[in-house]
């Protein structure tokens, strides 16, 4: 018999236990799957034979996948410190309660509401060397067009413009909301004090949303090692793999290949990276906040 | 109150009353994309009428206006269509018509999704022999049609010829085509400095098919056996170095264009930024337009050939095409005799399709005076004969062809050696293959 206790007690789980329910079938069991599958060789139509680490084996010693990875990491290196900084700044500027602020903040997040399909379109208008935007005004200097799309020391550095264009709105609207919440009357004893902007910003501002950055940060780390639409719509991975990344590698492997058990097993890898850099973006931040 | 409900009552079973819908219902899938907009039903469209998405509504359409005991529920899909008909298909629930590639059967065929149609046509009074011989190669599997044949295309050479004339390239109305590497490279140059533009226009950023099927094509020209068998390819070979060292030294003197996408190079060779534009038979129509438009640059100058063989003597052409193929799935007898009836009409309307500048299937329409007398198709009608697929045999070719054209852009935009590109692409080719269920 179950004590009174242990009765409420289950009586609270039947309120969680709709979304216990979904939340296991959609996600945890996905993910479980996903991590069998990634044992198999199999393709999308049934008779999978099982294979132990072999597709992790094949992953390790594949030079495309491996340029995969580098690819992402470059990608992410070169896309998150701007989507932090830029939407701070933005926020910092626009946190203020007149019309043209309120114009600017509807602005700067109006990017972020386009579809991946949209912002490519936008973009290879404005960056293809052949009659772009950005190559016609070159040409009024008399300069020749740079190739954005098809040279693979410039190509992942395109599709980080693109993206930091494409996802600053998000960032900026949680810095605005943490920066809302900061006691005004701090800055106004600050003031009292005749504290400049500067220390203001680095001893009351920047401590006081912590919390957001180090949100923003490890956010845009997860969304970024995702990527995928930008170059599967502009470059296709190209030119010579160098804008593959490793959610493309998975795509073209299992719905290309139609061998989505080595699909699988890239994709555990990516889980694991993600989980990886994430845990360690907390840990250190934890840590750090702990000191101080 | 009481009565409002039984009133609601009483419509909602009045509604269930419709009279029971006696027609054959089949799911057909296709590609060449949604154009209602420009073909209201049951009226020729009101534009674009050699368009592929036009000719085939207005085909559909008849076919249910002709076939009123059977429904068609279409399915349009976007270009390539395989992740859909894919996850259609592990789903257990594809179409029972579809449209795919010729490259793509041996994957379905292979995996047993798609039926053997040889008996199925027969019975309607369609049978191999009667298809090209282009068309027959790309839907037999072991001795079996697996497949509707409904055209074939190829990359063709579409040539400004005002542009021609200019590099004195023209003789007695006709594009003076190259024979030999060493000729194309010298019209090229002659061409550039005549008119200051590339003598090619090339699609070369998000683009991987062009240069495979050029090599394909090449590769055919100099009788090279690239498969030896269904799962291994050779491609680091003499014959293929030659053809890559071509390409790059075409792009190294600058005689192509650049850092052009496919649709700013079909714009392009519109706007006559070049001389010749390798792209597919899909563009005479649209190209033709322009020529017959006055006051537009290809005006009066525009004509479309097969590939000028560059190497060898052998007469060749790598070609593909789209064939209508039946999903094996559980079906009535009634919806077996309607897929054969469908099969039949577009059968029997060929030559409505290769209107759209596809070479035709159908060997007595690619013979009919008719089909002839279409814009430059006496010029081309004879790949339909020459034309090669890949061996049948051959799976995942889609992706064969996006490994090789990756490898071969980083060769020719000097990313890589020439002969590392060919063996990783090789390697890359054979491990893909070999890994195979």
């Amino acid at each position: 018999m179950l004590s009174a206790k242990a009765k409420t007690q289950f009586g609270n789980f039947l309120f969680v236990a709709p979304y216990m329910f979904v939340f296991a079938w959609l996600l945890v069991w996905p993910l479980m799957s996903g991590m069998g599958l990634s044992l198999f060789k199999a393709d999308l139509f049934g008779g999978a034979t099982f294979v132990g680490l072999e597709n992790y084996g094949r992953l390790m010693s594949d030079p495309v996948f491996l340029q995969a990875v580098g690819n992402t990491f470059l990608f992410v290196l070169l896309c998150v410190p701007p989507l932090a900084i830029i939407p701070l700044i933005l926020a910092l500027l626009l946190n203020r309660s007149t019309r043209t602020a309120a114009f600017f903040r509807g602005v700067f997040f109006s990017s972020s509401v386009l579809s991946v399909t949209i912002v490519t379109l936008i973009w290879r208008m404005v960056l293809i060397p052949d009659g772009g935007f950005f190559a016609n005004i070159l040409a009024v200097f008399g300069l020749p067009p740079i190739p954005f799309f098809s040279d693979p020391g410039i190509v992942m550095g395109s599709m980080a413009i693109i993206t930091v264009w494409w996802c600053l709105g998000l960032p900026m609207m949680l810095y605005l909301s943490a920066l809302q919440q900061v006691p005004q009357d701090i800055y106004e004893a600050a003031a009292l004090d005749n504290s400049r902007w500067w220390t203001t910003l680095t001893r009351i501002t920047l401590p006081s949303i912590s919390r957001t950055v180090v949100l923003v940060v490890i956010m845009q780390c997860v969304l970024q090692f995702q990527l995928f639409g930008q170059p599967q719509l502009i470059t296709q991975g190209g030119p010579n793999g160098a804008s593959r990344p490793i959610v493309l590698f998975i795509f073209e492997v299992g719905f290309r290949r139609w061998d989505i058990g080595y699909a699988a097993a890239a994709s555990q890898i990516l889980f694991a990276i993600i989980l990886l850099v994430t845990l360690g973006q907390y840990l250190i931040t934890r840590k750090r906040t702990g000191d101080a | 109150m009481k009565t409002l409900v039984s009133i609601l009552i009483m419509a909602l079973a009045m509604s269930a009353c419709s009279p029971k819908d006696e027609r054959t219902h089949v799911t057909v899938q296709r590609i060449f994309g949604e154009c209602r907009a420009n073909v209201p039903r049951d009226q020729a469209p009101l534009r674009n009428p050699d368009g592929e998405c036009e000719i085939l509504t207005s085909l559909i359409d008849q076919f249910q206006r002709e076939n009123p005991d059977i429904d068609l529920t279409v399915n349009i899909v976007a270009w390539p269509g395989y992740d859909q008909l894919s996850a259609q298909y592990a789903a257990g629930d594809p179409p029972d018509v579809v449209s795919i590639h010729m490259s793509s059967m041996p994957d379905y065929q292979s995996r047993g999704l798609i039926l053997p149609l040889t008996a199925e046509l027969a019975q309607v009074g369609v049978t191999a022999d009667k298809f090209t011989p282009a068309a027959r190669q790309g839907v037999t599997i072991k001795e079996q049609v697996y497949g509707l044949p409904f055209d074939n295309w190829t990359p063709l050479w579409h040539i400004n010829t005002g542009l021609f004339a200019k590099a004195g390239l023209m003789k007695d109305g006709e594009p003076i085509l190259p024979r030999t590497p060493e000729d194309l490279l010298a019209q090229a140059r002659q061409f550039k400095a005549a008119t200051g533009k590339p003598y090619l226009v090339q699609s070369m950023i998000n683009e991987r098919a062009a240069y495979t099927r050029n090599l394909y094509t090449y590769l055919m020209n100099q009788r090279a056996a690239f498969f030896e068998d269904p799962k291994h390819i050779r491609l680091n070979t003499p014959e293929a170095r030659r053809i890559v060292a071509l390409f790059k030294q075409i792009y190294d003197e600058n005689l192509t264009t650049k850092d052009q996408d496919y649709s700013s190079a079909t714009q392009g060779f519109m706007n006559g930024q070049g001389g010749v534009y390798l792209v597919g038979t899909w563009m005479i129509g649209a190209y033709q337009a322009e020529a017959n438009t006055p006051g537009r640059p290809l005006y009066k100058s525009y004509t479309v050939k097969p590939y000028p063989m560059l190497f060898g003597p052998e007469r060749a052409a790598y070609v593909d095409g789209h064939a209508w193929v039946v999903s094996n799935r559980k079906r009535t007898p009634q919806q077996d005799e309607a897929v054969r009836r469908f099969l039949k009409f577009l059968y029997d309307h060929n030559y409505d399709w290769s209107r759209t500048g596809h070479l035709p299937t159908v060997q007595a329409v690619a013979q009919s005076p008719q089909y002839l007398s279409l814009p430059h198709r006496r010029d081309i009608v004879a790949l339909s004969e020459i034309g090669r697929t890949l061996p049948s045999e051959v799976q995942r070719q889609f992706a064969i062809q996006d490994i090789i054209g990756d490898e071969l852009f980083s060769a020719i935009a000097g990313h890589k050696p020439i002969e590392q590109a060919l063996t990783d692409a090789e390697t890359r080719t054979n491990d893909l293959l070999f890994h195979l269920l």
